[in-house]
């Protein structure tokens, strides 16, 4: 890292040396500092910033996602206060809008969005509206992929690898606002796709929206 | 070429001076909201009178004025009777006749239809004297619209069209710019950004191609100022599109509409066509060496494409979701390239800035905010239409004095402003000028200017559930925060409309109103709140009432009211109600002609108020809907 | 049809909302036929196409009916009674809003806003705007329009009245 395209920022007091342009996130992470994330994707770019759970606040900037926001000289970053207050808010409201299922999910153990709840100390909240989603139709027409969009918290990764890997993805997301998600051309089977079947998607996927058959 | 334009633009002139001088002229309104009144009907009419009774008049179809409420609008000017160009109002087909045998055959000028006199300001502004509110506006945008025929390029040369582009390509960019800062000329799209500045920030960059694009996705619901401008006036818009190419070097440019507005994308293709048969767009623009032309892309609707990232998106062909900034748009914008976006009424302004001089524009307003606000002005008020006063204006000159106030005497309870993105600001803050700074620090914002006026029957609470509802339909979805919070904000709302909530609601109501207005990754969710916040700030009694009373005080939460036949008030002879009732839910007592709402058959559509005869107002909403049972009990014993 | 449409746009992915319009225009909606071919001439995956199309309010993937109503839900169409509106033609057509009548003559949307709003509140049916409509002026809207309730629902109401 040349000195000229290094800055210092300051996070929860700590100061850090970052490289010009990174993400809070990264820098923050580099120098031992925890943001929870989950969409983030050091890779990409744009970055997904689709989760809200690595939310921090930067002093006259406000609250920021840390994935996104790239670091500049003399920023002050603070990770808890109002930062985590809405971070909190964020994965309470995924949990809720998630089918919870665990004892049967074939991720348990192994379940990321699980993980980062827990280190977050978040439980499923009970003092918000049902949000009563619709239950779609498992998906396991493909012979290695098992795709389950009830389990989809639409952070994305999925298809940022998939576009990576293939160029021409077999699903997208469709839709818009609460009724966005993830689906293949008209809803059909993944079998009926250009899929590979290559589990790319079911590496990044923190969830057990995307499996492999042999997984389940 | 230039020679060329000023040729082009004196026998423009010339014709328009025999037409205003000399010929007889109905100029009749056709925009979208004239058409919903029947403007086509009275256009056609006029014709076919005109024809038949050999009368040798000019049809002049206009735009918009900005008196909807009067709609269809016609202005008859007859130089020989020595009388000014007249205006009337609510000229239906029922009335043609009249006017031809009256007017255009005889001396009778039919005043009784008339709404006032046209007369024009030292710029060439038409002006209606008669009209109080004439005395508050002060018309830049609005200038031509309702007097040229935006079809027809040669009524907006005749009145110094593209002459001030001419001089602008002479200009260099940077005397622009200075003329737009002097100006201190903020976008019109809502967040009030300097001009200048973004112009200037794009400038710098060496990228090219650099695009352009005109924002004319006014997806705000009661928003409809752009559309008129387009309709009315296109070349005023397109000229300043020009301007700005100049100064920021852009090569293509975009006005981005929505596919709702079939009559602007008819009416801007026209116009379009016409700037290029002139040479104002396309190659070696009027000899300056400017190339440049425009490209018109209709939305799909889509609320959230009006923001800019997202507008670049679905350009591109993209789904539009906002995608955070920095980069901005002016560096990384259409394709990777320098991208500058502004408003409609933004371009049109810089035209007239050009023309004018950035230091008289200055002048107009308040020191923060210069120049002047167009506001489409509708819901609960007399005159609704659109308006134009300098900044600083206060709301209550808005809607009282500009828009007459509040029909059938009923009382008013808020306005809103700035879409679903803004606010509903109370009685109390009517005395709040209007300009970008006040508006943000009262919960609303100036947004595209949509002024949408409640009375005491609007319930505030199912505005709000209304504002929310909407986002969520219309947000994109892409971040967890805007995606969850705003619909759980609306879940909860929609259970306080049907008396379902609880006092804690309101706090966590807040509370989410709050995180989503910091944590989201663009404008769009985190103004999500402002409806919910505003209404929740000056109308928590409301909100009150419907969750500790089930009660909705304006009578409009339907699972909360019920519909009552006041049995002293009913007309029994009279069997309205009982013959347009949807659901047959009113029955008619044998004995007493009397007539009862069979409450479980009642849809509450609200038929029966309707027709019920002003002389009886027989039929009244109660709340709770438990009310009606005891008042049941009251009549029957 | 949907070919030589096709190759009057060029090949950008620029042209995609254009070509989505153009082939609902003269097709009604978009099938599943149309879209893939969408995507093959612009050689992106039909799952992006299907993205894309998804996010507009405009693009029907069903067909609409032969009279096609839609109901604006525009603030000032709110505030004037809009959602009342939309409710008779619900009642009336016996659809929801999104839906189209068994005999696909009579489909029903929502619209955000028209920008009509000084005649709210309105309905646009088939391109035409209705103003200032009441529940009450819906049903005569309709029967001048030719709307007959089925039969089944005839009979049903002459039964519920003698």
């Amino acid at each position: 890292m040349a000195k000229e395209h290094s800055v210092d920022i300051i996070i929860d007091g700590k100061q850090v040396r970052a490289e010009a342009g990174e993400k809070i996130l990264w820098a923050a992470l580099s120098a031992g500092i925890e943001i929870p994330h989950l969409c983030a994707i050091e890779e990409a770019d744009p970055p997904l910033g689709t989760c809200s759970l690595c939310l921090v606040e930067v002093e006259g900037r406000g609250v920021v996602a840390s994935c996104v926001e790239p670091v500049s000289e003399g920023m002050v970053v603070h990770t808890r206060g109002r930062g985590s207050a809405l971070r909190r808010r964020a994965m309470e409201l995924l949990l809720a809008d998630h089918p919870m299922t665990c004892k049967e999910c074939p991720k348990k153990g192994k379940c990321e969005f699980l993980k980062v709840a827990r280190a977050m100390k978040v439980k499923r909240p009970t003092h918000y509206r049902p949000f009563a989603r619709v239950e779609l139709p498992v998906d396991t027409s493909h012979p290695r992929i098992i795709f389950d969009p009830n389990q989809c918290i639409r952070c994305g990764r999925c298809l940022w690898v998939c576009k990576e890997r293939l160029g021409e993805v077999p699903f997208d997301f469709i839709n818009k606002g609460y009724e966005m998600c993830i689906s293949t051309f008209m809803s059909r089977p993944l079998a009926e796709t250009s899929c590979t079947g290559c589990g790319a998607c079911v590496e990044v996927c923190p969830v057990a929206a995307l499996c492999l058959k042999e997984q389940a | 070429m230039q020679g060329h334009l000023n040729d082009l633009q004196q026998r423009a002139q010339k014709k328009w001076e025999q037409l205003e001088g000399e010929a007889l002229t109905v100029r009749i309104g056709t925009p979208t909201c004239g058409r919903a009144a029947g403007a086509l009907d009275t256009l056609q009419d006029f014709r076919e009178r005109i024809e038949k009774e050999g009368v040798e008049a000019h049809i002049i179809e206009v735009g918009c004025m900005g008196l909807c409420f009067a709609e269809p609008l016609v202005i008859i000017h007859k130089p020989k009777s020595g009388l000014p160009p007249i205006l009337y109002g609510f000229i239906t087909q029922q009335h043609v006749q009249r006017l031809v045998e009256g007017f255009l055959l005889g001396d009778d000028p039919c005043l009784e239809l008339a709404l006032g006199t046209v007369e024009f300001k030292e710029d060439g502004t038409p002006y209606i004297p008669e009209l109080a509110r004439f005395e508050i506006e002060e018309r830049l945008v609005l200038r031509n619209c309702g007097y040229i025929d935006p079809l027809d390029i040669g009524h907006y040369l005749a009145r110094g069209g593209y002459l001030t582009l001419q001089r602008a390509l002479q200009m260099e960019p940077d005397a622009i710019i200075l003329e737009i800062e002097r100006a201190k000329l903020r976008g019109r799209g809502g967040a009030g950004f300097s001009t200048a500045r973004k112009w200037r920030g794009c400038r710098e960059i060496e990228a090219r191609p650099k695009y352009l694009i005109c924002n004319a996705d006014e997806g705000d619901p009661g928003a409809f100022m752009d559309r008129v401008v387009l309709e009315s006036d296109p070349h005023s818009v397109i000229e300043g599109m020009v301007i700005a190419a100049h100064v920021i070097g852009a090569s293509q440019g975009f006005v981005y509409t929505r596919a709702e507005y079939p009559l602007v994308i008819e009416r801007l293709k026209v116009a379009l066509s016409q700037a290029r048969e002139i040479g104002a767009l396309g190659e070696n623009i009027f000899d300056s060496g400017l190339s440049f032309d425009i490209e018109l892309v209709a939305g799909a609707g889509a609320f959230v494409c009006g923001e800019s990232t997202a507008m670049i998106y679905s350009i591109e062909g993209k789904r539009p979701m906002p995608r955070v900034r920095p980069p901005r748009s002016v560096e990384r914008g259409l394709w990777q390239k320098p991208t500058v976006v502004n408003n409609v009424k933004t371009f049109a302004l810089v035209q007239r800035i050009m023309e004018q001089g950035g230091e008289r524009f200055s002048r107009i307003g308040t020191v923060g905010s210069t120049g002047t606000a167009v506001f489409a002005l509708a819901g609960r008020v007399q005159q609704i239409g659109l308006v134009e006063v300098p900044m600083g204006t206060s709301l209550r000159k808005v809607i009282f004095d500009v828009g007459g106030g509040i029909p059938e005497g009923r009382r008013f309870k808020a306005v809103q402003i700035g879409g679903p993105a803004g606010g509903c600001l109370p009685e109390s803050s009517l005395d709040l000028p209007v300009d970008y700074d006040s508006l943000r620090q009262a919960g609303a914002i100036m947004g595209s200017g949509g002024m949408i006026c409640l009375d005491e029957n609007n319930c505030m609470v199912e505005t709000a559930r209304y504002f929310l509802d909407f986002l969520c339909r219309e947000s994109c979805g892409k971040c967890s925060m805007g995606r969850l919070v705003t619909k759980q904000m609306l879940l909860i709302l929609e259970d306080i409309v049907k008396g379902q909530g609880t006092e804690a609601d309101l706090d966590l109501l807040a509370a989410l109103a709050h995180d989503v207005a910091e944590g989201t990754i663009c404008n769009l969710c985190s103004s999500a709140a402002n409806p919910t916040l505003t209404t929740l700030r000056y109308f928590r009694a409301e909100y009150e009432a419907h969750v500790k009373e089930k009660r909705c005080p304006a009578l409009i939460c339907r699972e909360l009211i019920t519909y009552y036949i006041v049995p002293e008030q009913c007309e029994r002879g009279c069997d309205h109600c009982v013959l347009t009732c949807p659901t047959e839910a009113i029955t008619t007592d044998e004995r007493t002609r009397r007539k009862r709402i069979l409450q479980d058959k009642c849809v509450k559509c609200g038929t029966c108020l309707d027709v019920c005869p002003p002389e009886y107002r027989a039929v009244i909403k109660v709340s709770p809907p438990e009310k009606v049972k005891e008042l049941e009990k009251a009549a029957g014993g | 049809m949907t070919g030589e449409l096709l190759d009057s746009y060029p090949a950008q992915r620029h042209s995609l909302l254009r070509i989505l319009q153009a082939v609902q225009q003269t097709e009604g909606h978009l099938s599943e036929e149309a879209l893939a071919a969408v995507a093959r001439h612009l050689k992106i995956s039909a799952a992006e196409v299907y993205g894309v199309a998804t996010f507009y309010n405009q693009f029907r993937f069903i067909p609409y009916g032969k009279h096609h109503v839609v109901a604006c839900l525009g603030t000032a169409c709110h505030a004037m009674g809009g959602q009342l509106i939309l409710d008779a033609f619900e009642r009336e057509l016996d659809v929801k809003a999104g839906g189209i009548t068994g005999d696909h003559e009579w489909s029903l949307d929502r619209v955000g806003c028209i920008g009509c709003c000084t005649k709210a509140p309105v309905v646009v049916i088939n391109d035409v705007i209705h103003a200032r409509m009441t529940p009450f002026k819906v049903e005569e809207v309709l029967a001048v329009l030719g709307f007959k309730k089925s039969k089944k629902e005839e009979n049903a109401g002459a039964g519920a009245s003698q």
